[in-house]
């Protein structure tokens, strides 16, 4: 596929529907341990983490002024979506507000990491499947906290899936957004990158990491998501 | 060895002295207050984080710059090395009779965790050193901002038992003095056999993001407001991250 428009939206939407691979643990147990949703979300961060520091040396060091006005922006985007979304606050609340809260919520950090595959794709294609292919497996134990939580309220697994594979619907739109931003003005990339890597980071520290120290141990916490990291920059050789 | 060695040992063992000396400004606020509060104690400790992970960063491109997977392999001996330390520090804590411990016992325990750490802390500045003055400027940077909330640490345990301000950050500089001492053998290690500096990176970063993973972040989350705690690590992480690059 040479179009890097159509390249990005063909990686978005294969890590977007990678998401409902996060409702197979449910056909064995109806709930999962707590422990298993902690080193799902410390799974995901630490994937997370590893992937804005790949977005971070892909870059020439001379455009750090850009990637760190993306990044600020990144990070207080983030912050102010969180208030404005305040998570739900009774745990087996079934209402559909509270259902709403939690999809937007997914939506919203699907959104920053269509922002980082459209990014990756717009510095080089392998940089972009490299993004796609871990995003798609960030995906996976990320659709499993959301589902967890809709099966709490009721909701049938095959529906849990079909709306956790939804709610990564921005993925693909901002993807294609971000690519057809850059191509065009490609000045605006370490911008793009910048926010991508900014709004991952505060997703981390913001929801993954307090939700999953929440649910499992420290030690077990730093562990899979030290894993992850490791395992991403491993990947990727480290530097681009 | 050749003759500029002598010179970055001095200047390896001044960065790792003053990373040491920074931990007694933790007693300073006891000079002003009687009690420091737990939520300033958190955002020192998020402060912290930030500069550690963005550090780390730094430490990893350098080391996956010569060889990734050494570097990845030197992480996982960091991970270790912090696993280990704070097993024997448990059995420490553990043993009989330490839920009636004296007060002295107390400041004891403070003092054996806190060292306990600082030789990973001092190996982290020394290897820095080997991957250039600029990984070297960061490192010792965040470590010894790191070393306030510790110093604090100390210095609140040490004071309401009758300690001076002097007394208490006298002891935060002792606890953190195996900084200098490992720092130098450290970068005499990585500057004599260069294949193994990938490996003292990313031991060094390993052990850093670990100890911020399993212990300052979940500390800073418990005893302060979440979101704040997380836009200080966040924006901390990235300035970081990025004045590396940019330097």
């Amino acid at each position: 596929m040479s179009d890097p428009l159509l390249t990005a939206l063909a990686y978005a939407a294969g890590a977007a529907a990678a998401s409902a691979l996060g409702a197979l643990p449910f056909l064995r147990k109806r709930v999962l341990p707590p422990s298993w949703l902690g080193w799902a979300s410390a799974l995901a961060a630490g994937l997370m983490l590893g992937l804005a520091y790949t977005i971070l040396v892909a870059l020439p060091p001379n455009r750090a002024p850009a990637l760190a006005g993306g990044a600020a922006l990144g990070v207080l985007l983030v912050a102010a979506v969180a208030r404005l979304s305040a998570a739900p606050s009774a745990p087996a609340e079934a209402d559909a507000p509270a259902m709403g809260r939690l999809l937007l919520s997914g939506a919203v950090h699907a959104a920053h990491e269509g922002v980082a595959i459209g990014v990756a794709t717009a510095v080089d294609l392998r940089f972009g499947a490299f993004m796609a292919i871990a995003i798609a497996v960030h995906n996976v134990p990320e659709a499993a906290v959301l589902v967890a939580g809709l099966r709490q309220r009721g909701v049938r697994l095959g529906e849990a899936a079909g709306l956790a594979v939804t709610a990564n619907a921005s993925q693909v739109a901002l993807a294609a957004a971000t690519l057809a931003l850059t191509v065009p003005a490609p000045g605006l990339t370490p911008w793009m990158a910048g926010l991508a890597v900014g709004a991952l980071i505060h997703l981390v520290m913001t929801e993954l990491l307090p939700d999953s120290y929440h649910h499992a141990g420290r030690t077990s916490i730093a562990l899979v998501a030290v894993a992850a990291m490791g395992a991403v920059v491993l990947a990727r050789g480290g530097l681009p | 060895m050749n003759a500029h060695v002598p010179t970055s040992v001095l200047a390896v063992f001044i960065a790792a002295l003053i990373t040491a000396l920074a931990t007694g400004l933790g007693a300073l606020p006891f000079a002003f207050w009687k009690a420091v509060g737990t939520s300033a104690v958190a955002y020192a400790n998020a402060l912290a984080s930030g500069l550690m992970l963005g550090a780390s960063f730094g430490l990893v491109a350098e080391g996956s710059g010569v060889n990734g997977p050494a570097t990845m392999g030197g992480a996982a001996l960091g991970v270790l090395a912090i696993i280990g330390a704070d097993r024997a520090l448990r059995g420490v804590e553990a043993r009989p009779g330490r839920e009636r411990a004296s007060g002295t016992r107390r400041m004891l325990l403070v003092m054996t965790v806190m060292t306990a750490h600082s030789f990973a802390e001092g190996v982290a500045v020394g290897v820095a050193f080997g991957g250039g003055a600029r990984l070297a400027v960061a490192i010792t940077l965040a470590i010894a901002i790191h070393n306030i909330p510790e110093g604090l640490a100390i210095s609140a345990t040490f004071r309401p038992r009758g300690a001076s301000i002097a007394a208490c950050a006298l002891w935060s500089i002792v606890s953190s003095l195996p900084q200098p001492v490992m720092a130098v053998p450290a970068f005499l290690f990585v500057e004599t056999f260069r294949g193994v500096l990938p490996w003292g990176l990313g031991f060094a970063a390993g052990a850093m993001v670990f100890m911020v993973l399993v212990e300052l972040l979940p500390e800073a989350y418990e005893q302060a407001r979440a979101p704040k705690v997380a836009l200080l690590v966040s924006l901390t992480l990235v300035g970081m991250a990025l004045a590396q690059r940019s330097l």
